[in-house]
């Protein structure tokens, strides 16, 4: 599964654009997390406990993209966009979209 | 470029197949578990730490912060009151073997309350209103003894110690949900401590009932306010789960098993309370 | 013991009621989308030189939709847990598809056969407020082709 952010597939033809595919994911992390984070808020620096969220919570966002595309029988997402958002207080949003397509 | 078209993507790719009410289950038992094992560790540690606490430590700090609650009023009959309250309470320290440094100071309250309590710095504050429903000087040893009981076992700075170290903890987690989430978080915390005073109740109780049995002979009497109690209380009442003392039954269940396991030696004679302990002598003087 | 009687009924309230607006929306929605697939949907910038046609115009549809009680209640539980929020997860899903479902319906209206360079957008409406129960906003956009 080719996954990319530009608008065609250097080499290969798209041969079939099978329509949007996106996935979703909201996570939250534990309390102690939180509370690092709060404190990390007086000092300033990287919030390592959210930096580890985003990430996982683009992966999930990603493979479940992905089992879309596969699921209506492309071979690659093209144009992928990422949205993010905090949906609650501690629980990040992620959402990433594309376009399905056959390419040879 | 290639044929367009816009195929069907499955459903529940995107959603979790959990059940909604599955979720909901295993999450509330699961947070209210933690925090009833959270503040249960944490209640134990500060009491265990709070012991340390030295009892002239704890007298001193109360003489400058209560001390002028309890000024002792100037009522002649007012502080024989006291003083009677006082002698008894000598009389049944004396059988307590208190540690060394520990004493106990009696106050007496013209209030109608029906109560008495055991506070920071062993001062214990009498009411009125329990001595008018008291029948015998018996009835109110038991309750002076276990409110001495609560001191010899340090429960006053104990609890408060615990109260302020979950207190504490608690409203670290205010800041993580709102308002419903921290009441219920709230409400879990404060079982294990319900419990906690239940247990110290019924430790109180059990000294006390030694003290009486030294110093009378027998424990003839001592369930009196309790029975009291039991009376008074309307039917409805909360269930032991979320009370601060046990049951009524429960305490005067426990006292005839102890006068039962401990026969007196001979008929058992209660001592009656001078007059001047009622508030109806007061009126009678005052006219 | 009367906000515990509170809590318990609302949260009775919110899953009965939310669960039972849920799936109407979800069945609402399926059936809206098999109805407009013939409008083709992609969010590629670049329109293919054999379709294009020089009337184009930009459409777009949004939808706010609120968190039951339940959902808050079992989301802010989650929250001292950590993990996936599926409570939220449905409701992102429902208000993405509805927007989505919107802007195509406003590009139907003006005769459009297909939507280039969608582009979707959450945001979330009641950040700051404690005692607020969320809601969030979900607009998707996109650039409509209606051929002449």
């Amino acid at each position: 599964m080719i996954v990319t952010n530009i608008e065609y597939i250097p080499g290969k033809k798209i041969t079939q654009h099978l329509g949007m595919v996106s996935g979703n994911t909201v996570r939250a992390k534990h309390v102690g997390r939180d509370l690092m984070a709060g404190l990390k808020n007086i000092v300033g620096g990287e919030l390592k406990g959210y930096t580890e969220l985003l990430t996982e919570s683009r992966e999930e966002a990603v493979r479940r993209m992905v089992a879309q595309a596969e699921a209506i029988g492309a071979n690659a997402v093209l144009n992928v966009r990422f949205s993010t958002s905090s949906v609650a207080a501690g629980a990040a949003e992620l959402f990433a979209y594309g376009t399905a397509v056959v390419a040879e | 470029m290639g044929a367009y078209e816009n195929r069907t993507v499955p459903e529940g790719i995107n959603v979790s197949p959990v059940h909604p009410l599955k979720d909901f289950a295993v999450l509330l038992f699961g947070v209210s578990l933690s925090v009833i094992a959270f503040v249960i560790v944490l209640a134990l540690l500060a009491g265990y730490l709070v012991r340390y606490v030295p009892f002239s430590y704890e007298q001193s700090l109360v003489s400058r912060a209560v001390a002028p609650w309890l000024e002792p009023s100037t009522d002649p009959l007012d502080q024989q009151r006291q003083r009677y309250l006082q002698s008894l309470a000598d009389r049944l320290s004396s059988v307590m073997n208190l540690p060394d440094g520990m004493q106990v100071t009696v106050h007496y309250v013209q209030k109608d309350t029906v109560n008495a309590m055991a506070t920071l710095g062993g001062h214990v504050v009498v009411f009125q209103g329990l001595l008018d429903v008291m029948p015998n000087e018996n009835a109110l040893a038991m309750v002076l003894a276990h409110e001495m009981a609560h001191v010899r076992y340090r429960h006053p700075i104990v609890a408060t110690g615990r109260g302020f170290a979950v207190t504490l903890a608690l409203s670290a987690l205010a800041g993580i949900g709102d308002g419903v989430m921290e009441r219920w978080v709230g409400q879990m915390g404060i079982l294990p401590m319900l419990s906690f005073s239940r247990s110290q109740e019924t430790e109180a109780d059990a000294l006390a009932l030694e003290s009486l049995q030294q110093s009378y002979g027998h424990v003839e009497g001592a369930a009196a306010l309790f029975e009291y109690a039991a009376a008074e209380t309307p039917v409805l009442s909360l269930p032991t789960l979320l009370a601060t003392h046990p049951d009524h039954e429960d305490r005067i269940r426990r006292i005839q098993v102890f006068a039962q396991e401990h026969p007196p030696a001979m008929a058992p004679q209660l001592q009656p309370l001078p007059d001047y302990m009622k508030s109806k002598a007061k009126s009678n003087e005052s006219q | 013991m009367f906000e515990l009687i509170l809590t318990l009924v609302l949260l009775v309230i919110g899953f009965v009621f939310g669960q039972i607006a849920e799936k109407r929306h979800f069945r609402s929605i399926i059936q809206r989308e098999a109805e407009t697939r013939d409008l083709l949907c992609f969010n590629e910038r670049r329109i293919p030189q054999d379709m294009f046609s020089p009337h184009v115009t930009l459409v777009c549809g949004s939808v706010v939709v609120s968190v039951d009680f339940f959902k808050h209640f079992v989301a802010t539980l989650r929250n001292l847990v950590g993990g996936r929020v599926s409570a939220y997860e449905s409701l992102l899903e429902r208000a993405r598809r509805e927007a989505v479902l919107r802007m195509k319906a406003q590009a139907l209206a003006q005769g459009a056969t297909s939507v280039w360079n969608v582009r979707v957008e959450t945001s979330s409406i009641h950040q700051g407020q404690r005692q607020g129960i969320g809601a969030v906003e979900v607009m998707a956009y996109g650039t409509a082709l209606v051929p002449r």
